[in-house]
This record gives C-alpha cells, sequence and structure tokens, in this order.
C-alpha cells in the first residue's frame, strides 16, 4: 500500500491518547465523598491490568477509529501493476510527451530536469499505453510515433524512446506550444481506434511567458483528452534581453550617425537593473543601460566600427539570449526599366511622376533607368529588372523584350496616354489592328467599380482607404476587352468602360491603364493613393516579400531571384545549399548567414517573445480553458513529479479513503453504543446483580 | 421501670412484614415515619404483655391497722364488706433523652438514605413510642457541640417541636460525642434514660470518658452506634478521590486494596466502642441502616428489659 499524503499518518499517533485516558482516567475524574476516612491509609491508584481489560474493547474500538482517520487522511492506494494498470475499460491511456526544446531551455539545468521529467514518465507507462514524444519549439517533432511504440518490445520502448530523447539538445527556436499541442493531439486522436480510451497530452516545458499560445483559445476539445504541464524551474529568474528595433531608422534621418536602436527588456523577476551593452573590448566600446525590474528602455548604439557586428549584453541571470547580431541596413536594390521618350523632367509626362513615387527607403532603392527610344536594352537587364513601365515612343525591340519580360512571370505596365498607345499594346500584346478610342468624358470620370480581390487593388480593400471618387479622369481612352485574350477588368469608369486591365501573357501580364496617371489625363498622379498602387504593382510584379532587415531563428530567407543557385554559409561555418525556389529555411542558429554568391548576408537573431522568462501566469492558461485534469496541473502549482500524478490518479482512481471514513464512522457507532451501556450499567450498578 | 419486654415473641418472627428502611425512608413527614414504625410494630407483637413502665398493680393485701385508708380499695369494700389494701409499685415517669449526632459524616448513605435519615427516624420513632405510653422524652443534637437542646417533657405539642428540631439538616464538620455526653451529664439533673445515636466515627477514648461521666450521674444509657453498608464492607469497586465529608481531606485510594484494611480497623474500632460500652453497663447496639428500624426498636426494648431484670435482680439480692 502506498500513500499519497504520507505525513498524516503521524495522526496516527493520537491513539496513544485514549490509551492513556482509559490507564488513568479513573483515578482523576471521580470524586467520592466518604464519611470519614479515619480508617484509610493512602494507597496510590494503581493500573491494574485488570482496570485495561474491562474497557479493552471500547479502547481498541477508539484506537480503531483514529486509526482509521489517520490512514483515509494519508490517502493510500495500492500501487497497480502495470499489467492490470488498463482504464475501466481494458484500454491503455493514449499518451503524447510533448518535451520543449526552445532556446530557453538552454538555461540551467532546465533541460537536464525535463529529461529527467520525460524519462520518469516514460517509464511509468504501462504496456496497454500508446505512447508518442515529440520535442516542440517553434514547430513541434515526433521523435517516436504511436506506431513505432508500439511495434517495439514492450520492454524496449522506455529505454528506446529515452535513447531518442537523450540524443536531443534545446536549439535556438522560439516556442510555440499551440502548434505543439493541437499536433500531439492530431496525434493521439487521429489514431483513435473504435473503444474510445483515455488521451492525455503531458507537457514538459518551462512554462515561459514568452511560448505562443496560438489555436487553444477556443479551441474545442474532445471528451477524454487532459492536458497536463509539468514545467521545470530555473533557480534564477532575472534575464534580460537586448532587441533591435530594426526598420525604425528612417526617422533619424537628421542623425548623420545612423545610430541602430537596441530595445533593453528586463524580466519582472529580475534582482539586477543595471546592464552593460558592449560591442567590442575597448572600454568605450559600450554602454550602460539602467532598466528597472519589468520594464524595457531603447537605448540607440552609435554606428558600429567596422568588423563588429553583435552587441552582447551583460549584467543578468541567462546568458543564452546575450548576443544580439547586426548589420548596418543593406537596402535592396529594386531596378525598374521605363522604355519611353519622357524627358526627366517633364511634369505633363509618366516619368516624371514615376520616379517621384519610388523613393528610397533603409529597405529598398528602386532605381528606375529610363531608356529612349534609340537605347538598346540588354537582356539581363530585363532579367533583373523587377518591372517595365511602356511610355510613349518605345520601339519594337523594346517592346519585344518587354513581352519577354512578362512572359518570364513579370509585370509590364502601360499607361496610354492617346488612342494611339493602343497600336504600342497591340504590338506588345501581337494583336494586329488593335486601336482604341477616346471617350467623350463630360466633366470627368470617376472609377466605379474596383476589383478589391486585385493585388493591386489590395492595399485599398479596408473601407477606410477605398474611397476612389477624390480622383478624376479627364481624358480616357475606350479599349474593347474582348479583343484582349484572358483580360481581366480591375477597374472601370461609371461608363462601364474599363480603367485598368490585367492582360496575362506568358507567366506574367501587363496592366494596361486606359488614362495615365499624368494630370493632363487625370489626378491620379497626385492622388494618395498612386503611391501604394505603384508599389502593389511593383511587389505583385516581382513577387519579393518585403525587405527585412533582420531574421529569427526558425524564419526563412528569401534570396532575390534569379538563374544562379545560391549556397548559404551558416554562423558555425557550415555551408548549405538553398532550394531552387531561392528559400532558405534552415537558419537554426543567431548570426549573419552569407549567402554566395554575391555576398548577400543576413542577420538571424533569437526570437525577442524566447527572451521573456518569467513563468507563464496562471490566468492567461486558465483563460485557454484546457481540459486540465486538476487544479495542480497549472504550471505555478505543478511542482509534483510525474510519479506522483500518477499516484493521484491512481488514489483518485481506487478512493480507499471513503472507505476507512466509513469504517471509522460505523466503528464510532459501535464505540457509541457500547460506551453508553457501560455508563448506564456505572451509573445504577443495583440494576445489574 | 420494672416491666421491661419480656421478650417472649421473637422480634425474628414477624421481619418479614417489617418495613424496608428505604422504603420508610420516602415518607417526607418524620413524625409520620415514626408513627408508621410504630404502628407496625404493634401489629406485628398482636396482643402485647406489655402495659406501659409506669403505674404497675401488683397486689392485694389484708387491711392491718395502721395502714394508710386512702390505699384502701372501696369499690371491694362496698362490693364484698371486705377490706383490702391495693399495692402499687412504686413508679415515676420514664424520663428519657435522646442525643442524636448530626454531623456531617452522617450525611453519608450508599442505599439512598443517609445515615442522619435513619437516626433521626429511630430517634423520632422512639420518641413517639415513648410520648404514647406518657413517658417524657427529650432531645439533644450535636455535631462538634450541641445545636439543639429539648428538656425531657410530656405535655401536648412537645413531641412535635421535637420531630422539628430532629428535621434539621447535618451542619457540623466534625464528631465530638464528648461534649454533648457532658453537657447531658450537666443538663439531665433528674436520672433518666439517655439514648444516644450515632456514627461513632470518632475516638473513643474521649466518648468513654464522657460515658462514664454520663453512667456516673446514675442515667441508663443506651448506645445506637448507625453504620451505613458501605462503610462495614467498604464495598466500592473503582480506584477514586474518596473525599472525607467533615474534614474535607481528601485520597487516592484503591478500594480493592485498602478494603481489607479498612473493614479490619473498623472491626477494631466497634469493638472498642462495644467494650468501653460494656466495661460502663451500657447497651451497645450496632444498626445497619439496611436493617429496617423495628428491628432496633426491639433491640431497644429488650435492653431495656434485661437491665430492667439486672435492677431487680440486684434489688432482691440486697
Amino acid at each position: 500500500m502506498n500513500f499519497l499524503a504520507p505525513f498524516f499518518l503521524f495522526g496516527a499517533l493520537a491513539i496513544a491518547g485514549p490509551i492513556i485516558f482509559h490507564l488513568i482516567r479513573r483515578t482523576t475524574r471521580e470524586v467520592k465523598p466518604f464519611s470519614s476516612l479515619m480508617f484509610l491509609q493512602p494507597t496510590p491508584p494503581r493500573v491494574t491490568s485488570k482496570s485495561r481489560i474491562e474497557n479493552l474493547w471500547l479502547l481498541l474500538l477508539r484506537c480503531l477509529v483514529l486509526l482509521a482517520l489517520a490512514l483515509g487522511f494519508a490517502r493510500p492506494f495500492f500501487r497497480e501493476s502495470s499489467a492490470k494498470t488498463a482504464d475501466a475499460g481494458g484500454q491503455g491511456r493514449r499518451l503524447a510527451i510533448l518535451v520543449d526544446t526552445s532556446a530557453s531551455m538552454r538555461r540551467e539545468t532546465l533541460w537536464a530536469q525535463a529529461h529527467e521529467k520525460a524519462e520518469a514518465l516514460l517509464h511509468s507507462t504501462t504496456p496497454l499505453d500508446a505512447v508518442t514524444l515529440l520535442t516542440f519549439d517553434r514547430t513541434p517533432r515526433v521523435l517516436v510515433d504511436m506506431e513505432r511504440w508500439r511495434t517495439t518490445a514492450v520492454e524496449e520502448r522506455a529505454p528506446n524512446a529515452v535513447r531518442q530523447l537523450a540524443a536531443v539538445r534545446p536549439g535556438w527556436h522560439g516556442t510555440n506550444l499551440g502548434v505543439a499541442v493541437l499536433q500531439a493531439l492530431d496525434l493521439i486522436s487521429g489514431a483513435r481506434e473504435t473503444v474510445p480510451s483515455r488521451g492525455e497530452i503531458v507537457v514538459i516545458s518551462d512554462m515561459q511567458e514568452g511560448m505562443r499560445l496560438d489555436g487553444l483559445q477556443g479551441f474545442e476539445w474532445p471528451p477524454n483528452v487532459t492536458v497536463r504541464f509539468e514545467s521545470v524551474k530555473a533557480t534564477k529568474l532575472g534575464n534580460a534581453a537586448a532587441q533591435w528595433l530594426a526598420g525604425g531608422e528612417q526617422r533619424d534621418a537628421a542623425d548623420k550617425d545612423e545610430k541602430l536602436r537596441v530595445r533593453i527588456s528586463n524580466a519582472t523577476d529580475a534582482k539586477t537593473e543595471r546592464f552593460r551593452i558592449a560591442w567590442g573590448a575597448a572600454a568605450d566600446a559600450g554602454l550602460d543601460a539602467y532598466v528597472p525590474a519589468g520594464q524595457s528602455t531603447v537605448i540607440r548604439v552609435p554606428k558600429l566600427p567596422e568588423g563588429a557586428n553583435k552587441l552582447t549584453l551583460t549584467g543578468d541571470d541567462a546568458d543564452f539570449d546575450n548576443t544580439l547580431w547586426l548589420l548596418p541596413p543593406q537596402p535592396r536594390r529594386v531596378p525598374v526599366i521605363f522604355l519611353g521618350a519622357d524627358a526627366e523632367d517633364d511634369t505633363r509626362g509618366s516619368l516624371f511622376y514615376l520616379r517621384r513615387a519610388f523613393q528610397q527607403t533603409p529597405q529598398e532603392i528602386v532605381e528606375i533607368s529610363a531608356r529612349r527610344a534609340g537605347d538598346a536594352v540588354a537582356a539581363f537587364e530585363f532579367q533583373n529588372a523587377q518591372l517595365v513601365v511602356i511610355g510613349d515612343g518605345a520601339t519594337d525591340a523594346q517592346l519585344a523584350g518587354a513581352r519577354q519580360f512578362a512572359r518570364d512571370g513579370r509585370l509590364a505596365v502601360m499607361p496610354m496616354t492617346s488612342p494611339a498607345s493602343a497600336e504600342a499594346l497591340g504590338r506588345l500584346l501581337e494583336i494586329p489592328g488593335f486601336t482604341a478610342s477616346e471617350a467623350v468624358v463630360r466633366e470627368y470620370a470617376l472609377l466605379a467599380q474596383i476589383d478589391f480581390q486585385s493585388p493591386l487593388f489590395a492595399p485599398f480593400a479596408d473601407p477606410r482607404f477605398s474611397d476612389f471618387t477624390k480622383i478624376h479622369f479627364w481624358h480616357h481612352r475606350r479599349l474593347d476587352a474582348a479583343k484582349l485574350p484572358g483580360a481581366q477588368v480591375l477597374a472601370s469608369f461609371e461608363s462601364r468602360d474599363p480603367a485598368i486591365l490585367r492582360i496575362p501573357l506568358g507567366k506574367g501580364g501587363v496592366i494596361v491603364f486606359a488614362s495615365s496617371w499624368r494630370p493632363p489625363d487625370s489626378q491620379l498622379a497626385l492622388s494618395s493613393k498612386f503611391i501604394p498602387l505603384l508599389h502593389a504593382i511593383l511587389d505583385d510584379s516581382s513577387g519579393l516579400p518585403p525587405a527585412r532587415a533582420q531574421y529569427f531563428v526558425g524564419d526563412e530567407i528569401i534570396l532575390p531571384p534569379g538563374p544562379q543557385s545560391f549556397t548559404m554559409r551558416k554562423p558555425d561555418g557550415t555551408d548549405a545549399p538553398v532550394s531552387a525556389g531561392g528559400k532558405f529555411a534552415g537558419t537554426d542558429l543567431p548570426g549573419i548567414y552569407v549567402a554566395n554568391p554575391g555576398e548577400l548576408r543576413f542577420v538571424v537573431n533569437l526570437d525577442p517573445e524566447e527572451s521573456r522568462t518569467s513563468p507563464l501566469a496562471r490566468d492567461r492558461l486558465a483563460a485557454l480553458a484546457l481540459p486540465t485534469e486538476s487544479e495542480n496541473a497549472a504550471p505555478a502549482a505543478s511542482a509534483g513529479d510525474g510519479l506522483h500524478a500518477t499516484a493521484a490518479d491512481t488514489e483518485q482512481r481506487q478512493k480507499l479513503w471513503r472507505w476507512l471514513v466509513l469504517a471509522a464512522v460505523m466503528l464510532l457507532l459501535v464505540e457509541t453504543a457500547i460506551a453508553a451501556k457501560l455508563c448506564a450499567t456505572k451509573r445504577n450498578p443495583a440494576a445489574t446483580p | 421501670m420494672s416491666a421491661a419486654p419480656t421478650s417472649t415473641t421473637s422480634p425474628q418472627a414477624g421481619g418479614a412484614s417489617f418495613l424496608d428502611p428505604k422504603a420508610l425512608m420516602a415518607i417526607r413527614n418524620l413524625e409520620l415515619r415514626a408513627r408508621t414504625v410504630v404502628e407496625g410494630f404493634w401489629h406485628g407483637i398482636h396482643r402485647s404483655p406489655y402495659h406501659g413502665f409506669s403505674v404497675e398493680f401488683t397486689e392485694y393485701r389484708p387491711y392491718a391497722q395502721g395502714d394508710d385508708p386512702r390505699y384502701l380499695d372501696w369499690r371491694l369494700v362496698a362490693r364484698t364488706d371486705r377490706y383490702f389494701i391495693k399495692k402499687f409499685e412504686d413508679e415515676t415517669n420514664l424520663r428519657c433523652s435522646l442525643v442524636v449526632d448530626g454531623s456531617r459524616s452522617m450525611a453519608f448513605g450508599s442505599r439512598g438514605f443517609t445515615k442522619a435519615d435513619y437516626a433521626r427516624t429511630l430517634a423520632a420513632t422512639l420518641a413517639y413510642f415513648l410520648s404514647h405510653q406518657g413517658d417524657a422524652t427529650g432531645l439533644l443534637t450535636f455535631d462538634e457541640q450541641v445545636r439543639e437542646y429539648l428538656p425531657a417533657r410530656n405535655r401536648p405539642g412537645h413531641l412535635r417541636h421535637l420531630m422539628l428540631a430532629l428535621e434539621k439538616p447535618a451542619s457540623g464538620n466534625s464528631t465530638d460525642v464528648a461534649t454533648p455526653l457532658r453537657r447531658v451529664a450537666e443538663l439531665v439533673r433528674k436520672r433518666s434514660l439517655v439514648v444516644l445515636i450515632s456514627d461513632l466515627l470518632a475516638p473513643v477514648e474521649a466518648f468513654s470518658e464522657a460515658l462514664a461521666l454520663v453512667t456516673a450521674s446514675r442515667h441508663e444509657v443506651i448506645v445506637f452506634q448507625v453504620i451505613d453498608p458501605a462503610e462495614r464492607t467498604f464495598d466500592f469497586d473503582q480506584a477514586a478521590r474518596f473525599l472525607d465529608m467533615e474534614t474535607g481531606r481528601d485520597l487516592f485510594l484503591d478500594p480493592s486494596l485498602a478494603r481489607a484494611d479498612y473493614v479490619r480497623r473498623l472491626e477494631a474500632h466497634v469493638e472498642s466502642v462495644r467494650a468501653s460500652c460494656e466495661g460502663l453497663g451500657v447497651s451497645h447496639m450496632l444498626l445497619d441502616t439496611s436493617k429496617p428500624l423495628e428491628l432496633a426498636l426491639f433491640d431497644f426494648l429488650k435492653a431495656r428489659s434485661v437491665r430492667g431484670k439486672l435492677i431487680r435482680r440486684k434489688g432482691a439480692a440486697a
């Protein structure tokens, strides 16, 4: 027999009470008046065996009552042998063990603790249990699936899984608990057999504040599944972290030094408040930061010296997140080709507004190269260009290059400045005899129907931005969309004439404006919609994701598209090939990644959420309404180990304490009856003889 | 003082019909209790040979010259014309003083009533019995000193006073038999019968000295020693703190251990009391409160008759 709360067994010592009372009660309590003591000699009251025998049954009952109560409070249970630990229905549990391998688990001995708990849990399983072992950080990974568990010999299952786990070390990724729990649920319920058995998900984690709980809110949990948290704890909870606030630098345009903004956050449980940010060994290569516990502050780091690409934070308890990698901003160059005869400073031409629409940003430099009618455009220029705008007066060769450009998957933009532009459009699309006429516009025309589903207008889909009625069109051309194969009208005037069309061409397409953005034709170039619209076209054409100054561990790095294949050199010096799509997913270390050829450098930092190492607030977890088994499943209270939890389960099932309390009550009733009888006999001794 | 009971009828003969003391004590009124005992006693002996102790006719003798003509039986002269002198035994009324112990030790009782109840009933019974014979009865109650004193009288209402005095509760802390006996010797001048009713749980020496003083004053003394059955056998079964009712002293005792010694010492005490009584020619009667009161009355009369015979024998010898 085992006990859940063995300390209560000390209560059994209380049986000494009745024994003592039975020995001394008679001498102390009763006072008998007697006529005279002149013939009596004092004799010590003796504790005779006779006096004990008289009330032996009563004493025995009283002791048994106390013993039963003490046993009941100690919550006894019988350790079930593994062969019969089956549930009521003869089915084992379906157990999913999730072990956190995120970066925060690198602290102190957390990983050792987690390993220990997982091992205990694995060894406590029964042959009937179906177990799957997963590790998780940003994404879950299955170490041992149920099929493999099932096919392994019973005595080899746990050791095998433990071996698998022993080969794992915490990485540098962030934590996404939500995805992991849902995946675990899939694993244990996906393989559900005809008889539903009890499912349990055990999460072994440091339960840090920064873990993501996506998808758990409001999740409809199937019955029979419980989630239990086994948290591991670090002794030192203080942690500070530095985060590079990349992207905010343009606001400091006046600042010639290009200072980098770094946010220092300090944990709520931190004891220290003073930290040092250093970028070199020299005494002046560093800054002191004062951050009170639970707060954060932004400091400006001056431009780093040549060769320095990291900041080191010192002064806090956990150092796994104390290195911050930095690179001076490297704006991406985006070549755009303008084909046409527009003068650079002609305010009535298209080019003038095109140049002003694409301003330089820290992330991106759009380089517009205008090609006059006579300029030849090399094939590699078209290959590198992300967008081609066709103005008036483009030559056949240029149009052919633009056609090929569009067929390769990009977009060519053609604003029609006059009905004559239709002829150039016909040549571009290879539709001979394509014509357009000047529309008759009374006062002005407006865009009446806009397809906000299209990538061009998607940025304006929000009702706050979808008002195009301020943009007046004085002149526009009437096109016959039916003559353009596959043409998609993205916007049309109130006269139902197409205003903006997308004509597919090969892998890409041509965007045709029935009216140009020049002020003689419309107010479009002067409106606030112009710049987002052109950027939407550029993004649609290039297919590049938004430029990022830094990546986080686990993010995919997207390399600029091109014919060449890249090799990525990771911070640890190893080379990894980049897949054909130009996407590199192997960012499993923080540091500087270098893509060759071209020496493209990328910064990969630790997920800043991972640095929030304070324990997850209990109410946040409670708000998720997870099907936890009991209160002590909450992270703050889950001090008990896995063995204790299974003991609690067993005890809960057996509920032996009920029988013990019942026995105590019955014994008390018998004791009361016997004592009452004895009392009656004593009070009326004449009645008995 | 002559016609003492001749004890022809054995008191034990009617024992079965005697009242159980417990039932008797259930009667609240002391006088009624006494009457119940006395009447039951008369019923028990049926036709009584006793005609009282006072005026006793003995014989006729022929008149001789010089005899006081007052003693001539004139009715006989008128009927037969013969002169006879009616002869009487010289007898005065009996004066009886009941000396009743009212100390706290008398408040003990194991049978549902106390020794004091028993003693009072006995005293009341004797008083009733005697006053109905026309004898004068007095009362003296005492504990460590004399509490109540009623001189021996025989007049209407006296019995009632006597009963009231008897009903007063025991209050004394200790028993001092010697002092009351000395007081009796002082107060009762005329020769009389002194009936001492007490548990006599006091040192024997002082008691026997005082008793000697009383007998020396030519009083006749009968001692009733009232003892509760529990006092005689000490048959308690549990160890307890025993509290002395008089002194308030207490003792832890295991009765099973103390019993033998106690009984031995008590019997020694009773024996020494009896010995000192017999030495002084005093009747000593040990009364168990579980025994009917009528037996006590028999004992009383028996003691009186023995004494009467003794005196007569002494007179004849003289």
